[in-house]
């Protein structure tokens, strides 16, 4: 029985479809890419696995478990989420916000506990932030941010993070920090990532490292093709869902083969 | 340590407060004879003071000075919730209309009934409707997205704005329009002990509900997809937190009148002592506010020879003070 499985999913705004038979699944230890295009409804998606919207038709199950039949909190134990970007409001400190992650097993009533406040800290201390655990997040560089936020993913204690393009608007070296810690969270952890990404090379990167990834391209209206970043990022699968040229490098490091893939022009 | 002794300060601030101000008033009666009576209280003996003096003190400044506490209180902690409900700074208690709500109320019946009583219920029946109404409109948007339900809010506060205007203008200027004015610019000149009952109800409900729902309130201001993606059912909550800050404004405008001011720089000058965890940050207002609104009450009693109306001093002197905080601070936690 897979982790999270989808099956069938489809969604409709007002009678328009947004996307249709959606089929794959994500086991321990696994990250799965989600590329396409903007607007093709990847974050939509998303929000389906999250709860926070729900499908017209098709299964989530988490364990063999169908979500609809799941509480908002029950869910919230099974999968956290990074979001994209976080609409800062109030400057609350960087312990504060990581205690959120909390809040599915905290009860309406109630505030975090001692355990629940360790839990967090462990949390930060994980991704090396605990200098920052009382400044407020609000002062933070997006890179700080953007760990943040995935530190309040861990306190939430899930076996899933769903992250929407976590790397956007980061620069060259936090977006290299950020793929590095994901890539030792899921090998020592055993953590499953979904992952949206405008990147095919995160797909690569994974991969490069060893990690089981694959790549769900999602192009007109469904996902045409689930499977290996190697298999699935051709030249003619970016040609067709981009309409650009591009090409696959590989270089040598000594270790690993390390593939990319390079845009060359765009086609009219 | 210093967190321990803010907190201790918070708590005995009001309290002090309340303390001294049965010892203030127009009528002289001297500090040992209230002790004394104090002491009989405490210690159930009777003392010779006058019955005058009993009535003064225990049926008039101290229901008077806990009346105060409460409504002072709780427009403090119900702007606080709505500033994190609605993730913005710049909401107070009155957001979704329940203070212009409750001033249609209150000018309708003193146009109509003139009584201590159908003023109460047409306040708060009004405050009630108002938010209702806010609600509603914000629910046009199917799902009552936070932006909506304050649209609502500034739209139903206009209208009953109007109709409070409509309603000065055909009230007889003799009598009945200062009584409006008046009862607009807020008092607590009204307060009794049976006053206090009533009114201290729906305020004791509204309070403890948003007190228990107020760490909530941080994951509700990291606004709806995150919030629910951390398994909050944010229509459920939301709903109560609207509820329970309600029930309490309502209950603090119908017997108070309006009050500006209070609900929106009280809870910033919380945020400077406590910082924005609501989980302090609610009760913090609350202490802050009820502390704040007796000290204006006193001094609105004692500077001049008639009251001067709360509104007009939770400004002049609220407004100053606040530049100063933010001075010594320097907008720290805000």
């Amino acid at each position: 029985m897979a982790l999270l499985e989808v099956k069938d999913v489809a969604f409709r705004y007002d009678s328009l479809d947004l996307f249709y038979n959606v089929n794959f699944h994500i086991n321990p230890g696994e990250i799965l890419c989600l590329i396409g295009p903007n607007g093709c409804g990847k974050t939509t998606l998303l929000d389906c696995l999250l709860g926070t919207v729900k499908p017209q038709t098709g299964t989530i199950s988490l364990r063999g478990k169908d979500i609809k039949a799941l509480r908002p909190s029950d869910i919230a134990k099974h999968i956290a989420y990074v979001p994209q970007d976080h609409e800062k409001s109030f400057p609350y400190s960087v312990l504060d916000i990581v205690l959120m992650g909390r809040a599915p097993y905290t009860g309406m009533f109630s505030s975090p506990s001692l355990e629940d406040r360790h839990i967090a800290e462990a949390a930060l201390d994980l991704l090396g932030l605990k200098k920052l655990k009382e400044r407020p997040y609000t002062l933070l560089s997006g890179g700080e941010g953007q760990l943040v936020m995935l530190a309040r993913a861990l306190a939430q204690k899930t076996p899933i993070i769903v992250m929407d393009e976590p790397t956007a608007h980061l620069d060259f070296k936090h977006e290299l920090l950020i793929m590095e810690t994901i890539v030792q969270l899921v090998r020592e952890t055993g953590l499953a990532i979904i992952m949206a990404t405008h990147f095919p090379n995160h797909a690569f990167y994974f991969e490069n490292n060893h990690i089981t990834t694959s790549v769900a391209l999602m192009n007109q209206k469904t996902l045409t093709a689930v499977g290996s970043p190697t298999e699935i990022l051709s030249v003619e699968n970016i040609k067709s869902v981009y309409n650009i040229n591009a090409k696959i490098i590989s270089c040598a490091t000594g270790e690993n083969d390390l593939k990319q893939i390079i845009p060359i022009n765009t086609l009219v | 340590m210093k967190r321990k002794i803010i907190n201790v300060a918070l708590i005995i601030c009001p309290l002090s407060i309340v303390f001294l101000s049965l010892f203030i008033g127009r009528y002289p009666i001297s500090m040992v004879s209230i002790i004394s009576m104090l002491w009989s209280k405490l210690t159930y003996t009777p003392n010779n003071l006058p019955e005058l003096y009993q009535t003064v003190v225990w049926e008039i400044r101290m229901p008077r000075a806990i009346l105060g506490a409460l409504v002072g209180g709780v427009l403090a902690m119900s702007g606080a919730a709505f500033q994190g409900l609605f993730r913005n700074p710049l909401v107070s208690s009155g957001i979704l209309g329940v203070s212009s709500g409750a001033g249609f109320g209150a000018a309708l019946a003193i146009l109509l009934f003139n009584t201590q009583a159908t003023i109460y219920l047409f306040a708060f029946g009004f405050a009630l409707l108002a938010v209702l109404i806010s609600y509603l409109i914000g629910k046009v948007y199917n799902t009552a997205p936070t932006i909506m339900l304050v649209l609502g809010g500034t739209i139903v506060s206009s209208a009953f704005a109007a109709l409070i205007s409509f309603i000065k203008y055909v009230a007889d200027p003799a009598d009945k329009l200062p009584a409006i004015v008046f009862w607009l610019m807020g008092s607590l000149a009204s307060a009794s002990l049976q006053e206090l009952w009533i009114a201290g109800m729906p305020m004791l409900i509204g309070m403890v509900g948003i007190w228990a729902l107020r760490w909530r309130i941080n994951v509700l201001s990291m606004g709806d997809r995150e919030a629910r993606s951390l398994g909050i059912n944010t229509t459920l909550n939301k709903g109560l937190i609207v509820i329970f800050a309600t029930l309490a404004t309502a209950g603090a405008v119908a017997v108070s009148g309006t009050i500006g001011w209070v609900g929106l720089i009280i809870p910033h000058i919380g945020r400077m002592i406590v910082g924005n965890d609501n989980k302090l940050l609610i009760p913090a207002s609350f202490s802050l506010g009820a502390s704040f609104l007796i000290l204006i009450d006193l001094t609105g009693r004692m500077l001049t020879g008639s009251e001067i109306p709360l509104s007009i001093l939770t400004a002049l002197i609220g407004a100053p003070f606040f530049v100063y905080l933010l001075k010594i601070t320097k907008g720290k936690g805000w």
